[in-house]
C-alpha cells in the first residue's frame, strides 16, 4: 500500500484518465441497465408486482393473456379447490379520452378483477375498487402524466363508457400503457360481448395440468408483447460492456504496467517479493476502480433525479450495488491479466545497464 | 580479518543454440570487512554475470559463493530475494531509482519491505549533502545526486556487501570520482565490504584491491 498511494499521488494525470476511463464505462453500464429496469417495470409491472406466483391459461394460448379464454366452468374448478387463492383476470388493451377532449388520446390496459380477490392493486391515494355497480375505478399512477387526477373522468373510446377515478396506485404497467382496474360489473359495460376472461391467477406454485396452460409469473411477463426484445437487447449491450470493458482495461493496466517495467525490476533488485509488487498492482487498480463506481453512483443517482417520467428508470439498490462490485471484479481480473508481466519481470535487468 | 564474500570455482553456463557458451571459467574471489574491491575489464568479458551471482540475482551452473559464511548459490528465489533485501546493498549504473517515490522515501521503503531496525534515512542523506532534496522527486535531481541517493539507499539496510555496477558510467569524470569516493569512504567508516565493476580506470586509486576479468576468468591485479 506504501508504494500505491505514492504512485497514485505522483502520476495524478495517467490515474485520472484511467479512472475516467472507468467511470464513463461503469456508468454506461449503470444508465443501460437501469432504463432495461425501467423499461421491464413499464412493460409488465402490472403483473410482477401481484402477489399471484402461477397463471392458468387456456391450453394452446401460447403464454398470452389475450388469447387464452376461460369459462365460468373453468373457474369453478379452481375456486372450490384453491379458495381465496385464485383469481380471475382479464386483461384488454384499449384507448381513453378525457370527456371534454376527444383529439386527447391515451391507450391504456384494462386489468378486470374481483375488487374482493388478492389481485386488487394497493392504492396510493383515493378509495379502493369495489364490486359495486357505480363508475368509480383505481387506476395508474402513470395516468397522471396525462394529466388526470382524482375525480377525472375518462371515457372508454370505444363504447362511450364513463368512469370517475377514484383512486391511484402506483406506477403498474403493462405492455407500456398505464392499468386502469374495472370490476366484473364496470367490464359489462365496456366490453358487453365478453363472457369468459383470460386467465387464473394462483398464489401457489401450480406445476402443470393436461387441461389447461400453466405458467409462472416470468413466462407470463416473458410474453407479454415486446417485452423479451427489449430486455433481450439491452441486457445484450450490457453484456458486451463488461466484456469490451475487461479487455479495454487490461490493455491499458498491461501498458502502464510495460511502462513500470524496468522499476519493478530494480524494486525486485533491491529484494522487494514478487507478492509484494502483485498486492501493490492489484490495490492500485482497485482504489482506482472503487472511486470510478463511487463517482458513477453518485451521477447515475443525480440523473435519475432529472429523468423525465415518460423516460422509464429504475435502478434498486441491490442492482446497483451488484453492477458496482461486478465491475469491482472484472477490474481485479484485468489487473490479474496484466500481471503476467510483472510477475515474469527478472531482477537481473536492473544490473548490466540494460535499462 | 575475515571474508565477507567469497566465491570458490565458479563456472556459469550459457547455451548458445547447438554449443554452451562458458561465460565465467572457474573464477574464485574474497573481499574481506572493510575492503573496497573493483573488478576491472573490457565489455563482454563476464563482469555483470559475475556481479548479479555475488548478489544473488542469479545462480552459477557450479561452485559456491559464502556471504558471511553462508552459501547463497543454491537458494531458492524466495530466499535469495530476502538475502538481497537483508545482506546485500546495490548500487546501480543508471541509478534507478523510484520515479514516484520522492527521495526521502526511496530508503524508507527498504526499511518499510525490511525487518531490520531503520537507522535514520535523513540524516544519511544529509551526510551525503542531499538535505536540499529530501522532499523532491528523481527527474529534478542532477546525475552525480542521483547516484548518492542510490548510495545511501544501498547502506539504508546496512548490509555486509555493497555492489556497485559500474556507478560511474553515466557521470562525468569529476562527479564520477566524488561518487567513488564517497562509496569509499563509507565503506571504511562504516567497516562494510564492497565490489565496484567499472571500467574507469581512473578511479581505480580510490580501490583497496584491483581483480581484472578477461574471456572469463579472473586475477587479481593488486
Amino acid at each position: 500500500m506504501y508504494l500505491t498511494f505514492k504512485d497514485l499521488r505522483h502520476d495524478k494525470l495517467k490515474f485520472s484518465a484511467l479512472g475516467l476511463i472507468i467511470f464513463l464505462i461503469v456508468f454506461l453500464v449503470l444508465f443501460i441497465t437501469g432504463l432495461a429496469n425501467g423499461l421491464a417495470n413499464d412493460s409488465g409491472s402490472a403483473i410482477k408486482e401481484t402477489s399471484a406466483q402461477s397463471f392458468v391459461l387456456q391450453k394452446g394460448s401460447q403464454a398470452r393473456l389475450n388469447r387464452s379464454e376461460l369459462s365460468a366452468t373453468d373457474w369453478n374448478k379452481f375456486k372450490n379447490k384453491y379458495h381465496g387463492s385464485a383469481a380471475k383476470l382479464s386483461v384488454n388493451q384499449a384507448t381513453i379520452q378525457k370527456t371534454n377532449n376527444a383529439s386527447k388520446k391515451t391507450d391504456i390496459t384494462y386489468f378486470m378483477i374481483d375488487a374482493n380477490s388478492f389481485l386488487s392493486p394497493k392504492l396510493t391515494s383515493g378509495q379502493k375498487l369495489t364490486n359495486k355497480d357505480n363508475n368509480q375505478v383505481v387506476v395508474s399512477d402513470k395516468l397522471k402524466s396525462s394529466g388526470y387526477k382524482i375525480g377525472s373522468s375518462i371515457k372508454d373510446s370505444a363504447s362511450g363508457q364513463t368512469f370517475k377515478i377514484a383512486g391511484f396506485t402506483d406506477n403498474k404497467a403493462y405492455s407500456h400503457t398505464p392499468v386502469i382496474y374495472l370490476n366484473q360489473k364496470q367490464a359489462q359495460k365496456v366490453l358487453p360481448m365478453k363472457t369468459g376472461f383470460n386467465a387464473i391467477a394462483l398464489k401457489k406454485n401450480l406445476n402443470s395440468s393436461s387441461k389447461y396452460q400453466v405458467i409462472n409469473k416470468k413466462t407470463l411477463i416473458n410474453a407479454i408483447p415486446g417485452y423479451s426484445a427489449e430486455q433481450g437487447s439491452l441486457y445484450l449491450m450490457v453484456g458486451f460492456l463488461y466484456i469490451i470493458s475487461l479487455f479495454v482495461l487490461a490493455v491499458f493496466f498491461y501498458i502502464i504496467n510495460l511502462q513500470k517495467l524496468n522499476d519493478f525490476g530494480t524494486l525486485k533488485a533491491l529484494g522487494t517479493d514478487t507478492s509484494y509488487l502483485v498486492k501493490h498492482v492489484l490495490s492500485e487498480m482497485g482504489i482506482l476502480a472503487i472511486v470510478a463506481i463511487l463517482v458513477s453512483f453518485l451521477i447515475t443517482y443525480l440523473i435519475e433525479l432529472k429523468m423525465p417520467a415518460s423516460m422509464p428508470f429504475s435502478l434498486s439498490l441491490p442492482v446497483l450495488l451488484g453492477t458496482g462490485g461486478l465491475f469491482l471484479l472484472i477490474t481485479l481480473i484485468s489487473a490479474i491479466l496484466s500481471l503476467i508481466k510483472v510477475v515474469k519481470v527478472d531482477p537481473i535487468t536492473a544490473i548490466g545497464g540494460n535499462n | 580479518m575475515t571474508n565477507i564474500l567469497e566465491l570458490n570455482h565458479i563456472i556459469k553456463n550459457y547455451p548458445d543454440g547447438q554449443q554452451v557458451n562458458e561465460v565465467l571459467k572457474d573464477i574464485s574471489f574474497h573481499v574481506q570487512r572493510g575492503e573496497f574491491a573493483a573488478i576491472v575489464g573490457p565489455s563482454g568479458a563476464g563482469k555483470s554475470t559475475l556481479l548479479t551471482i555475488m548478489g544473488a540475482l542469479l545462480t552459477p551452473s557450479s561452485g559456491t559463493v559464502s556471504l558471511n559464511g553462508q552459501d547463497i548459490s543454491k537458494l531458492s528465489k524466495k530466499q535469495q530475494t530476502s538475502v538481497r533485501l537483508n545482506n546485500i546493498g546495490f548500487i546501480f549504473q543508471n541509478s534507478d531509482l523510484i520515479p514516484y517515490l520522492k527521495i526521502s522515501e526511496q530508503l524508507q521503503f527498504v526499511q518499510k519491505i525490511s525487518q531490520k531496525p531503520a537507522i535514520d534515512a535523513n540524516e544519511l542523506l544529509t551526510k551525503l549533502g542531499l538535505k536540499h532534496r529530501l522532499n523532491s522527486y528523481p527527474n529534478v535531481l542532477s546525475g552525480g545526486e542521483k547516484q548518492r541517493v542510490a548510495i545511501a539507499r544501498a547502506f539504508i539496510n546496512q548490509p555486509d556487501l555493497i555492489l556497485a555496477d559500474e556507478p560511474t558510467a553515466s557521470l562525468d569524470s569529476k562527479r564520477g570520482r566524488e561518487v567513488v569516493q564517497i562509496i569509499q569512504e563509507t565503506v571504511h567508516q562504516e567497516n562494510k565490504a564492497a565490489v565496484m565493476v567499472t571500467h574507469d580506470e581512473r578511479i581505480l586509486d580510490l580501490v583497496d584491491s584491483i581483480w581484472q576479468i578477461e574471456d572469463g576468468q579472473l586475477k587479481k591485479v593488486r
